[in-house]
């Protein structure tokens, strides 16, 4: 049975064009262009993903909404926001309201159509126990690749896609500096230097909501970052 | 032009009051007349009431009389002139007492009646032309500046005595030819001035003698000194005052423009960038007005500035929707079967692609930045740690370039956002290298004082003439060479903010010997170590 993916972008090329690379990658694709088209939709049926578009119409903020509300319908739904918006308030506010990842528009549809499949993985393994081989551990830290999940003394960290696998490159080579455009490679994202900042901060942030003492990402001024091996 | 200050203004045209003084003096001046015109006419009505009391008593005149003092009148100076006039003195001695005594009554103390013959002769007189001496003391330092330029009346003139006969003057002769008259004439020795009043006493229808009162005009005089110290007093007290006030005045003025000024000056930096605001200002007053309306231009200013500075951010904002169309496009193109020699094209549009996305980043650049560093991110860190680290980053990144680096021996703890000034240190040295003919790019961290000076040398052609202030400016760049990706001339612009964010400044200089180009960043250092 082929995934459903419901795109909400009010952009009709943009639109068409991603629905068009969807559907070649075997997806059933449901395209809508306002957020009263696609909420009257979900409350039929749900899609298997969901891409917004956070500036549908007139309402720049309509795509915050409309991922609230269908985080509220099911908790579980994949949600990407791709959106020409690439601030850091935007990103937030956007991983705030529900969504699991967060996609520029510079992105190309191969890196979209890669997140997409990785959301679905991650949904799809959620459900199922971990596998010893998918699993890295470093230290206090655990890494499961198959479902994207991370664990930090044994107590999830909630890690969007991105965050996931810059922890994930970082972690592999304890001690190895990885500099902006491996971390970007790795994570298959297209960000630029001043992001790639506020995701590793964003990254931190959140391993010290689980342990306040957290400092295992340290910053090599003028190359990169690395993982500090215990 | 000489600078002249609201005070020094306002004292200047203070001095339009120094025309009270002359006015003063003109005030007096028309006293000074009246005063004496009323003498004159005082002394002609005592001339004319003596004359009046001895009309038609021939009997006064039939013989010479020798004088007599009345009784009770000053006796200083009174001579008497029949010892030295034997001849005049006989048989006159029926009228003197009934005209010593008609004289008495009439007598004032500061006046001289004297009453004449036809033929000059002095028949009777009485009172005196001296004043009784004044005990007034007069020591004070403003009596002797006032004695400066004001007569001060004197008692010590010679006078004649007033025995014997009156030379024939003026009034003496109108009155014996029946006509009242007045005259004023200087003692002898000039020392006082002497106010002679005459009139005819008539004998039926014959002139027989005539009546002198005669006074000084010191009286007149020391009035009018009075009435001049009065006013100068006051006008001095007036001129202080007001000066002191008007002073004072200005003073508070001057501060309260100085204080818009200097806040007018802090709320706009170097780069005409509105970094605060005005104070609000209650005052009810044009100055009040003037900071108002100052405050009103620079909100205006601030929002016109906001809205440039979010220009090229909107506008690249603006670009990535449809930019976006053409990429999701050229994929799904690339996705598609096409004919070989289209995908030379596809390959080209997505190269023109790229650099226009990098354009586009970069344009955002500054206004990412500045959200960068308004954010709570600042922390204290230690500058000489981010500027090695970056130098070995450049080594990796540039092989074919060698750096060279000196640091500080040890920590220089810096406020700020430690990523930024990494990247601030990024376009340096990436400015550095596209300038660069050769040789090594020299970065330098050392103490100056209470401030890090960051120094970062490459060797090259000098600075054009007179560019290298506009080089800071967005959007211009002065480059050697063509390639190495787009290029918007946002590096040392941006370099500005960083530095400027973090209380610092940028120098960019000719290095000694024309051997190339150095920018020198200051960034203020603080107290302490590093906050982590």
């Amino acid at each position: 049975m082929s995934r459903r993916i419901a795109i909400v972008e009010d952009e009709p090329a943009i639109r068409a064009n991603t629905a068009d690379a969807l559907k070649r990658s075997g997806y059933e694709v449901a395209a809508y262009e306002s957020r009263a088209a696609a909420l009257a939709a979900f409350r039929t049926r749900l899609p298997d993903l969901a891409v917004i578009d956070l500036g549908l119409g007139d309402d720049p903020d309509a795509g915050f909404t409309l991922c609230r509300e269908l985080r509220a319908m099911s908790p579980a739904v994949p949600i990407l926001i791709l959106s020409a918006r690439d601030s850091d308030v935007d990103i937030v506010s956007g991983l705030r309201v529900g969504a699991d990842d967060y996609l520029t528009k510079g992105a190309s549809l191969p890196q979209l159509t890669a997140r997409i499949s990785a959301l679905l993985r991650r949904a799809d393994l959620s459900t199922q126990p971990p596998l010893a081989e998918d699993v890295i551990e470093r230290g206090p830290l655990t890494l499961d690749v198959k479902r994207m999940t991370a664990r930090w003394r044994g107590a999830p960290v909630d890690l969007t896609l991105t965050e996931f696998w810059m922890v994930h490159a970082l972690a592999r080579h304890p001690g190895h500096v990885k500099d902006r455009d491996a971390l970007m490679r790795e994570a298959d994202t297209v960000v630029d230097d001043g992001t790639i900042t506020s995701h590793v901060k964003r990254i931190r942030r959140k391993f010290q909501a689980v342990d306040p003492a957290f400092d295992a990402i340290a910053t090599v001024y003028g190359m990169g970052y690395r993982w500090k091996p215990d | 032009m000489a600078r002249l200050g609201i005070r020094a203004q306002l004292l200047l045209v203070l001095t339009v009051f120094l025309a009270l003084p002359w006015l003063g003096v003109e005030y007096v001046r028309e006293l000074e007349k009246v005063l004496r015109e009323s003498q004159e006419r005082t002394l002609a009505g005592t001339a004319q009431a003596v004359a009046i009391a001895l009309h038609d008593r021939p009997r006064l005149f039939d013989a010479p009389v020798p004088l007599v003092a009345p009784r009770g009148g000053p006796p200083t100076d009174l001579v008497d002139a029949a010892a030295a006039r034997p001849a005049l003195s006989a048989g006159a001695s029926v009228a003197a007492p009934e005209l010593a005594q008609i004289l008495e009554g009439l007598t004032r103390t500061t006046a001289r009646i004297r009453v004449v013959d036809r033929d000059l002769t002095v028949l009777a007189r009485g009172g005196s032309l001296r004043r009784p001496a004044s005990d007034e003391p007069r020591s004070r330092w403003i009596d002797r500046v006032y004695a400066l330029f004001l007569d001060r009346p004197r008692e010590d003139f010679v006078d004649d005595g007033g025995s014997g006969s009156v030379p024939a003057r003026r009034e003496v002769i109108a009155a014996l030819d029946g006509i009242p008259a007045t005259d004023r004439r200087a003692t002898d020795d000039a020392r006082a001035v002497v106010v002679t009043a005459a009139h005819p006493i008539w004998v039926g229808d014959r002139v027989r003698g005539a009546v002198l009162v005669e006074e000084t005009t010191n009286a007149v005089l020391a009035e009018r000194n009075r009435a001049f110290e009065r006013l100068f007093n006051l006008v001095v007290a007036i001129l202080l005052v007001g000066s002191v006030a008007l002073t004072v005045y200005a003073t508070w003025l001057s501060s309260r423009i100085r204080r818009l000024r200097d806040a007018a000056e802090a709320a706009i930096d170097r780069d005409g960038r509105v970094r605060g605001s005005l104070p609000s200002s209650r005052a009810r007053d044009e100055n009040g007005d003037l900071a108002r309306s100052y405050a009103g231009v620079l909100e205006r200013l601030a929002a016109y500035a906001s809205y440039q500075e979010q220009l090229a951010s909107r506008l690249s904002h603006e670009l990535r929707t449809p930019l976006a169309v053409v990429r999701s496009s050229l994929d799904n193109l690339r996705a598609s079967p096409v004919p070989d020699e289209a995908k030379t094209y596809v390959d080209r549009a997505q190269q023109g692609l790229d650099r226009l996305s990098a354009i586009l980043a970069r344009m955002t650049e500054a206004a990412r930045l500045e959200g960068a560093l308004s954010d709570s991110a600042r922390e204290r860190f230690d500058l000489g740690e981010v500027v090695a680290g970056c130098v070995e980053g450049y080594r990796l990144a540039y092989p074919a370039r060698p750096f060279a680096y000196a640091g500080p021996d040890g920590p220089m703890t810096v406020d700020g956002v430690p990523e930024i000034v990494a990247q601030m240190l990024d376009k340096l040295v990436d400015n550095a290298i596209d300038f660069a003919t050769g040789g090594t790019i020299e970065v330098t961290l050392a103490r100056d004082g209470d401030r890090a000076r960051l120094t970062v040398a490459n060797e090259g052609p000098p600075l054009p003439d007179g560019g290298a202030e506009r080089l800071f400016e967005p959007l211009v760049s002065i480059r050697p060479k063509e390639g190495r990706g787009p290029h918007l001339g946002l590096g040392l612009a941006i370099v500005r903010i960083v530095a400027t964010r973090h209380g610092g400044i940028v120098r960019l200089r000719d290095r000694a010997g024309g051997r190339g180009v150095q920018v020198e960043v200051e960034l203020p250092l603080v107290a302490g170590g590093p906050s982590m």
